[in-house]
């Protein structure tokens, strides 16, 4: 591992000359994460809770075209989009957050490639920050990460003190982003770094994720379902902040007579119409049944198709939820 | 950009009014390089769109041997297949595919088979059958049989008639009591009892079964009783979706993506899913 460390001044140097060359540069805001236009809004708050909601519509937008269709009297003509491949880079991602894409990743290249997805992915830079905060929501160490994990990062900051950072830089794009900038970049000491991450408080672990695994397995008929879902108002916000949930809708937009568009739209598993067929047949026709389908796709299903927890532990679902639903209790509480 | 959701235009060259409420159109790609290029195996499905409507997803209802052309059957009962259903003779319409798996027809080959399908669910059998007709020595003895609610209910009337013309098949056709004209000479009663009555043989013969929930869940103790093997039995799920590419999330039943490792499964398989379709 290659370790450095940054002053925050030369930081917000990069940062500035990275919004100069024109790249998208994103922060954590107070409820989501915004584009920095002014470094001095930038705030390295290691201690600030997840945002509302994640950087996962910069990759896989909440509405985008994938056509465009001209109608005539019998023809049609249909125009394809082109995604902008412009660079993003995250500064300051939540490592609850930084995991997400790589996660996401499996599912849009299993078979069939999304480019969609792929093209902006590529462009990505993502630069976690060690979180060293959590409130009861939070359970990243529950689901195979922990607030520093380094995982997805493409470069990874610990903070040392108010003006210093420790820079580990993780992946081959990590080492690309930095490199114009090495003039910024001290030796750094592993061993004062190490000590941070070994004294970050880490929330208390909720469950083990192989037994829910198993669980799961045996207990799709679980009576334990039906309460859940008779609680649960089926609004789908949990699915909307949820930095890993993919799950879309492909939509004809008419905006004339004779042109319009084709979109994909996000959607959600705990909608009743979700998987409505056209003849009234409803294979999840009630709430429980739905729900169900929500933590098994997380904890079972996403790990035997692509052995990645669909979860990253931010807790977004549960502090958003306006009946307090809350996963990792209901995870947790499975067994008993 | 390679774009998985563009879909190949393609022109109605023909309707056919099949039923009051179902039709076939036969297509043809506006591409000469994709029709050329376009290859698909018996089962698999495809999604087509009327644009302004959006996609629907319905199985390639003609035969991968018979390639100037590709047919679909639907019935109209969404917002797609209304739109589609509106469409006339030389219209555009929109095709993606083929998607998912299909039945093994190399691996049947020297068998029996044994067809069943009820109302819509003829359309998938209809392609297997007439790939089978095209290769009609691999296999041995076929029977078709084939049930509809009501006279005007069934489709493929022009095909059911060749079935039954040809000696080298036992073409049963019924319809539901009650659905009978006074002219009809076929049988009359429900899918499962026919096929309780006719007591097809179950050595070395495959089923391809396709039809409602409700013909299923009521043949399969039949088929069961006569000896039939749940691996022996093949049968398609039509769950909604919306990309058929393993992405949008509302086809899966468990882990079983219906769009990917579907839709064609073996009785077997389905029983060892989660019971949630």
């Amino acid at each position: 591992m290659d370790e450095k460390i940054i002053l925050k001044n030369d930081l917000l140097k990069i940062c500035q000359d990275v919004i100069d060359k024109g790249h998208t540069l994103l922060t954590p805001g107070i409820t989501e994460y915004n584009i920095v236009k002014d470094v001095s809004m930038i705030k390295f708050d290691a201690s600030a809770l997840p945002t509302k909601t994640s950087y996962k519509s910069y990759v896989f937008p909440k509405t985008e075209p994938v056509l465009y269709y001209k109608r005539g009297k019998s023809d049609v003509q249909l125009i394809d989009v082109n995604v902008d491949g412009k660079n993003v880079i995250i500064l300051g991602a939540k490592p609850c957050d930084a995991n997400s894409i790589k996660i996401m990743k499996h599912l849009f290249n299993w078979d069939y490639n999304d480019e969609f997805f792929n093209l902006r992915e590529k462009h990505f830079i993502i630069i976690g920050l060690m979180c060293s905060h959590y409130d009861e929501y939070c359970f990243c160490t529950s689901v195979d990460s922990s607030p520093a994990s380094e995982k997805g990062s493409d470069i990874f900051l610990i903070p040392i003190d108010e003006n210093k950072f420790a820079v580990r830089i993780i992946t081959e794009k990590g080492k690309e982003f930095i490199e114009p900038y090495s003039e910024y970049l001290k030796n750094g000491d592993e061993k004062i770094s190490k000590q941070v991450t070994k004294n970050v408080k880490l929330p208390e672990v909720a469950f083990d994720s192989k037994e829910v695994h198993e669980w799961l397995g045996e207990n799709f008929e679980s009576p334990k379902w039906e309460g859940i879902g008779d609680l649960c108002l089926s609004c789908a916000q949990c699915a909307f902040v949820c930095p890993v949930c993919h799950c879309f809708d492909i939509v004809d937009e008419d905006y004339s007579y004779t042109e319009g568009r084709r979109m994909k739209n996000w959607d959600g598993c705990q909608f009743g119409n979700f998987t409505l067929h056209a003849s009234g047949h409803n294979p999840r026709d009630i709430q429980s049944k739905r729900y169900r389908q929500r933590v098994n796709h997380k904890f079972r299903y996403y790990v035997d198709k692509f052995g990645e927890i669909l979860c990253t532990g931010c807790g977004r679902c549960s502090r958003g939820c306006p009946v307090s639903i809350d996963i990792k209790e209901i995870v947790s509480n499975c067994k008993d | 950009m390679n774009n998985i959701y563009m879909p190949h235009l393609a022109e109605i060259n023909e309707i056919i009014d099949e039923s009051p409420d179902t039709r076939t159109f036969r297509l043809k790609f506006k591409d000469a390089e994709t029709a050329d290029r376009f290859e698909f195996k018996a089962g698999q499905f495809a999604e087509y769109s009327a644009f302004g409507d959006g996609e629907s997803t319905f199985c390639i209802a003609s035969s991968p041997t018979r390639k100037d052309f590709i047919e679909c059957s639907f019935k109209v009962y969404g917002k797609v297949t209304q739109a589609l259903h509106r469409l006339n003779r030389g219209d555009t319409i929109g095709i993606r595919g083929p998607y998912g798996n299909w039945f093994p027809l190399e691996d049947l080959k020297g068998k029996n088979l044994l067809f069943i399908a009820g109302g819509i669910g003829i359309a998938p059998v209809r392609c297997v059958i007439d790939n089978v007709l095209d290769m009609r020595d691999d296999f041995k003895d076929l029977t078709i049989i084939c049930g509809a609610r009501s006279v005007s209910d069934l489709i493929y009337k022009q095909e059911l008639k060749e079935w039954k013309a040809r000696i080298d098949i036992k073409t049963i056709i019924t319809v539901d009591p009650g659905g009978e004209t006074p002219a009809w000479d076929g049988e009359v009663g429900f899918v499962p009892a026919v096929i309780e009555k006719l007591a097809p043989p179950s050595d070395n013969t495959a089923v391809i079964l396709c039809g409602p929930p409700v013909m299923i869940k009521f043949t399969m103790p039949v088929l069961t009783k006569l000896g039939f093997k749940d691996e022996d039995v093949y049968t398609t799920l039509e769950n909604r979706m919306k990309c058929g590419l393993g992405k949008c999330g509302r086809c899966n039943i468990g882990n079983v993506y219906v769009c990917k490792d579907g839709p064609v499964f073996t009785y077997a398989q389905i029983k060892r899913m989660p019971q949630e379709f």
